[in-house]
């Protein structure tokens, strides 16, 4: 029998829990999932969190800064998995806290939550090395495919509109993006493609993605999608910023980011945004964890390239 | 000394400006079987072969064409002098945005940077001129314009424009192997470093800490070659902070591990688990062996590497693969290169052409559309 509470202790130690636990974890989840929305509605108080990479540490610094879950309650923005360490834990903590405080802690889908980045990214060589297979990758892959594409914090006018990437040309208000069929792969082009990759820049309207997929788009596109949907401010992640978090466009876009000195190199701090039940907003900054050189993980053999 | 004076015969249908063909896992595939796939590893196994045991500073022949080549190299240090970082200008983002005035240099200037290359005059006239092949190579060698950052993708346009010089008859491998890397290699790959480092060029399709390296692969392919008949030295000896220092300089292996530790924090094992692993194999020979392995498997495989390989009537595309589709990506970063000092494209007005609305863009695109792997 699955004991969540276990499972969250061992995550929190870095630990690799068995794959048949991993399974259930993911099935779990993909049950809530399943009967969330496109666009979740979330209450506040809420902490809003960006980028995670696999950076476990630092996520654990991210829920000292922002509060423990389920004390707190968390908006998480995509992107957990790729580059980091610990990937697959880092992922399967916040599933957990999703199975067990359902309530609690909203995810939403970002751009390395597919298939096909993933194998590209790293988080499919974590599991292989981890596992021994590709099955832990595949259950987690099932699961990427419920995430929600974006939340609404506030109900009231002036509230919040949260998204991994940003806008889409595609999509004028978000009733529209409650009309996608999410439950798939993200595609290469198309409305839910776009909110997953696009990014703010200063440009008049929409231009090309050096990234070949999403758009960019400028001030005029953000005041007129505040507008139409009647919001004060659209939180997105999907991008490095040093400060941890950036405004754009006189306050009505943030960017938000929360895997601090990214990949052990980028000398960033990280940042989470709070809003309050007035929709103020509150960055707490925090820096990376300094990892504990008597913890360092076990050595693993070689691939097979080497043998 | 034989004369290298040899009668080129130009390539069918003359030089043309290379295109991205590789573009499905079909035409991949193409690829892996193709005979351009086993010229490039063929040079880089031969590469791989003349550096065998030797030090960076070992004695080797230099030829006047690598020669040639060096100087070249200096004068891309030279522009790189040219354009400063202006602190505090845009601290939010990690690439510096001065590494545009850079690139937008060296597109402006390859084609004459190469009439350097004494043994290229010959083969230019007034309707062949193999630097239209040779320029995109080089030019793509310095990494992504438009993102700032760098990987083995635009390591291996480095390699690709050599092997378009061996191909040419204006590097011969029989005498110049050894200085192709010990002398051109490793010059290029100090100008990499000061380019990484002065413009924080981000690490282009890192895997983060599962990748061999954030930028590289190369130097730990011939580093291992240039290892494997050591004595002393163990795969393991990376961990020695003392051998580090005392090789770093010596062999290309050493000085990545230096490198990496500087720009890292916290320990190898957290920060390049796959280095970790490698450490633990018994021989350099073994990680020589292994390396020449995973460069197939993890770069000349790899779609989301090879979709962006140039192919031209030097390195000929496969057969059969598709035919170069414009993205709107390329559209881009095409556009971009025309205009040195760069401005943004949008919907609403690109290079003067109206376009009406978005949507109208995007459906006139998904026509042309490759679906290239996107960087995240």
């Amino acid at each position: 029998m699955l004991d969540l509470d276990i499972c969250i202790e061992l995550l929190k130690e870095c630990k690799c829990i068995p794959e048949a636990d991993v399974q259930e974890i993911c099935f779990k989840a993909q049950e809530l999932l399943m009967e969330e929305g496109n666009v979740q509605l979330v209450d506040t108080p809420v902490v809003i969190c960006g980028d995670i990479h696999g950076q476990l540490h630092d996520l654990l610094t991210l829920f000292r800064a922002g509060g423990d879950c389920p004390d707190s309650k968390y908006l998480f923005l995509g992107d957990f998995v790729d580059r980091g360490f610990y990937s697959l834990e880092s992922f399967l903590l916040l599933l957990c806290y999703k199975v067990r405080y359902p309530d609690r802690i909203a995810l939403v889908r970002g751009n390395h939550e597919s298939r096909q980045i993933t194998q590209v990214y790293g988080f499919y060589d974590e599991c292989l090395r981890k596992y021994g297979s590709a099955n832990v990758w595949r259950y987690c892959c099932e699961v990427f495919d419920y995430l929600s594409l974006g939340a609404l914090v506030g109900n009231s006018s002036g509230g919040v509109f949260c998204v991994h990437g940003g806008l889409s040309p595609d999509i004028e208000s978000i009733k529209q993006i409650k009309l996608i069929d999410r439950k798939k792969e993200v595609p290469h082009e198309g409305a839910m493609c776009d909110l997953l990759w696009s990014d703010p820049d200063d440009v008049p309207g929409w231009a090309i993605s050096p990234r070949g997929a999403g758009f960019l788009f400028g001030k005029m596109e953000v005041d007129k999608f505040l507008h139409e949907n009647n919001i004060s401010l659209i939180a997105r992640a999907h991008q490095l910023v040093m400060e941890g978090y950036k405004e754009w466009f006189d306050g009505g876009l943030v960017t938000v980011w929360s895997a601090p000195n990214y990949c052990y190199r980028c000398g960033n701090v990280a940042a989470v945004l709070k809003i309050d039940d007035n929709l103020n907003r509150e960055y707490k900054i925090f820096e990376a964890t300094i990892q504990d050189a008597n913890a360092i993980p076990s050595k693993k053999p070689v691939t097979d390239y080497f043998l | 000394m034989i004369s290298q004076s040899i009668a080129i015969t130009k390539p069918a249908g003359g030089y043309i400006k290379p295109v991205r063909r590789v573009l499905s896992p079909d035409d991949l595939n193409k690829w892996i079987g193709s005979l351009s796939y086993t010229q490039v590893v063929d040079f880089v196994e031969q590469l791989s072969l003349a550096v065998k045991g030797k030090e960076n500073d070992a004695p080797c022949n230099v030829s006047e064409s690598v020669n040639q080549i060096l100087h070249i190299l200096d004068k891309v240090g030279d522009i790189i002098e040219l354009h400063p970082v202006i602190q505090d200008k845009e601290t939010s983002r990690f690439g510096k945005i001065e590494f545009r005035d850079f690139y937008d240099e060296i597109t402006l200037k390859s084609n004459d940077l190469l009439l350097g290359i004494s043994d290229l005059g010959p083969l230019i006239d007034s309707t062949q001129d193999p630097r239209i092949e040779l320029c995109v190579y080089f030019n793509e060698s310095w990494g992504n314009r438009t993102r700032i950052d760098y990987g083995s993708g635009h390591e291996l346009n480095f390699i690709c424009f050599l092997l378009c010089l061996k191909n040419l008859n204006i590097l011969n491998l029989d005498w110049d192997a050894t200085a192709i890397v010990l002398k051109i290699f490793i010059k290029y790959l100090s100008v990499m470093r000061i380019l990484q480092k002065k413009y924080w060029l981000e690490p282009a399709g890192s895997h983060g800490v599962w990748g061999l390296d954030d930028y590289h692969f190369l130097p730990f392919l011939f580093g291992a070659s240039q290892l494997s008949l050591h004595k002393h030295l163990k795969p393991k000896s990376i961990h020695d902070k003392d051998y580090i220092e005392m090789f770093e300089n010596k062999y290309m292996y050493f000085h990545c591990i230096a490198f990496i530790n500087d720009v890292k924090t916290a320990s190898l094992r957290w920060h390049s688990p796959m280095l970790d692993d490698i450490s633990g194999v018994k021989t350099w020979k073994k990680v020589a062996e292994g390396m020449v392995k995973m460069y197939k498997g993890e770069v000349l495989n790899r779609l989301p590497i090879i979709q962006h390989f140039f192919f031209g009537n030097i390195i000929k595309a496969p057969e059969g693969v598709s035919k170069n589709r414009v993205t709107k990506y390329d559209y881009e970063s095409d556009h971009k290169n025309r205009l040195p000092g760069g401005h943004i494209h949008t919907w609403g007005d690109c290079c003067g052409i109206k376009i009406p609305s978005a949507i109208a863009a995007s459906e006139m695109l998904k026509k042309k559309e490759g679906h290239r792997i996107p960087f995240d």
